[in-house]
């Protein structure tokens, strides 16, 4: 084992691994790469333990000593290298990441164990909680947090060219999902490796009112009673 | 009464370490290799054998960044769980070939530049 073979399975790697190949800029790269040939527990060849420690998104990894005006932002780049699973479709949104498995501090990977279609960790998901009906009072519906998934842009409706129909290729039309607190449902999306964002309910603001308000003295001429 | 267990039956067991499930890894693959020639006489795949490891080894790759030790004892047991079905003949063609789907359908690739998936009116 040279160093022939230890810089080709440097260069190897480093191109193997979409996230540092495509998306750090040359500096971050050049550094990145130091940083993993330095380490003693790396894959080199096939032959080596897998890294128990969680691959390529290890701390290690994600350190980068130089970082443009967009440091610390999320890219929101779509990785078209991407390995494809069997239900991609012409619809599918290309993902700007797919879990596999080695995020650190992650409980349960589910996106890689559930088997579901990896298409839905391209899509967004809106965590938010149902307003109350305005027409009636009651407060019954508006307690719990829902996740539904934004709309697609092709192919989430169609009509049916035969007999007119409404068809539409998206599976995650019309399902939602109802959790007890907004927490479940982050902790939902991250496991299944869903994009997220969380709307924050518009509170209702309820002030204490008293007939007696009416009656209570004020210096000046017009009396002033704040009832919103 | 004796119950026999079913063809390629094997009792669920958890990885002690990650060379043991490094191990189990290897054992998989090997095993799925030497039954590529077996599957594609079983199935009457109209493809060459070397088409079969090649998405063996891809759907292998798949997970192997996989960082937590249960995670991949689950992911053992459903290598092991198709293998046993597709050597008992317990699949069908169908779901064989769902795996070659990309290769098979033009349609179901994701595209290699934004351009051409602008091109194709992609989400």
């Amino acid at each position: 084992m040279g160093p022939t073979y230890q810089a080709a399975a440097n260069t190897l790697r480093t191109a193997a691994r979409p996230t540092l190949s495509l998306r750090a800029p040359f500096i971050a790269r050049v550094q990145a790469a130091r940083c993993i040939s330095e380490e003693a527990p790396r894959k080199v060849s096939p032959d080596d333990p897998p890294s128990g420690e969680g691959g390529r998104m290890s701390p290690q990894n994600l350190t980068r000593t130089e970082e443009g005006a967009s440091g610390g932002q999320p890219k929101h780049q779509p990785d078209y290298n991407v390995a494809a699973d069997y239900r991609t479709s012409n619809f599918s949104p290309v993902p700007t990441r797919v879990m596999d498995g080695s995020e650190p501090g992650l409980d349960t990977p589910a996106a890689v164990l559930s088997g579901a279609p990896m298409d839905l960790q391209a899509r967004t998901v809106r965590i938010y909680r149902p307003a109350k009906t305005p027409t009636q009072s009651g407060t019954w519906h508006g307690h719990h947090w829902r996740m539904d998934w934004d709309v697609l842009s092709k192919g989430h409706r169609w009509e049916n060219p035969l007999m007119g129909w409404q068809s539409s290729a998206d599976f995650m039309q019309g399902t939602h999902l109802n959790f007890n607190n907004k927490e479940d449902a982050i902790n939902f999306a991250t496991k299944q490796g869903y994009e997220y964002f969380v709307q924050e309910p518009n509170e209702r603001k309820m002030l204490p009112k008293a007939y007696a308000t009416q009656f209570v003295y004020q210096a000046k001429k017009l009396k002033e009673v704040r009832t919103k | 009464m004796v119950i026999n267990p079913t063809y390629l039956a094997v009792r669920t067991r958890s990885s002690r370490s990650f060379d043991d499930a490094r191990k189990r890894v290897i054992t998989s693959y090997r095993e799925w290799l030497r039954a590529a020639p077996e599957v594609q006489s079983m199935y009457s795949l109209n493809m060459p054998v070397s088409a079969i490891r090649t998405k063996i080894r891809q759907e292998f790759e798949r997970h192997r960044y996989v960082s937590q030790l249960k995670t991949v004892d689950v992911l053992l047991f459903n290598s092991h769980q198709e293998y046993q079905e597709t050597l008992n003949f317990w699949k069908q063609l169908t779901h064989v070939l769902k795996y070659f789907r990309m290769e098979e359908d033009p349609k179901a690739k994701l595209p290699k530049t934004f351009i051409q998936g602008f091109l194709e009116g992609r989400n």
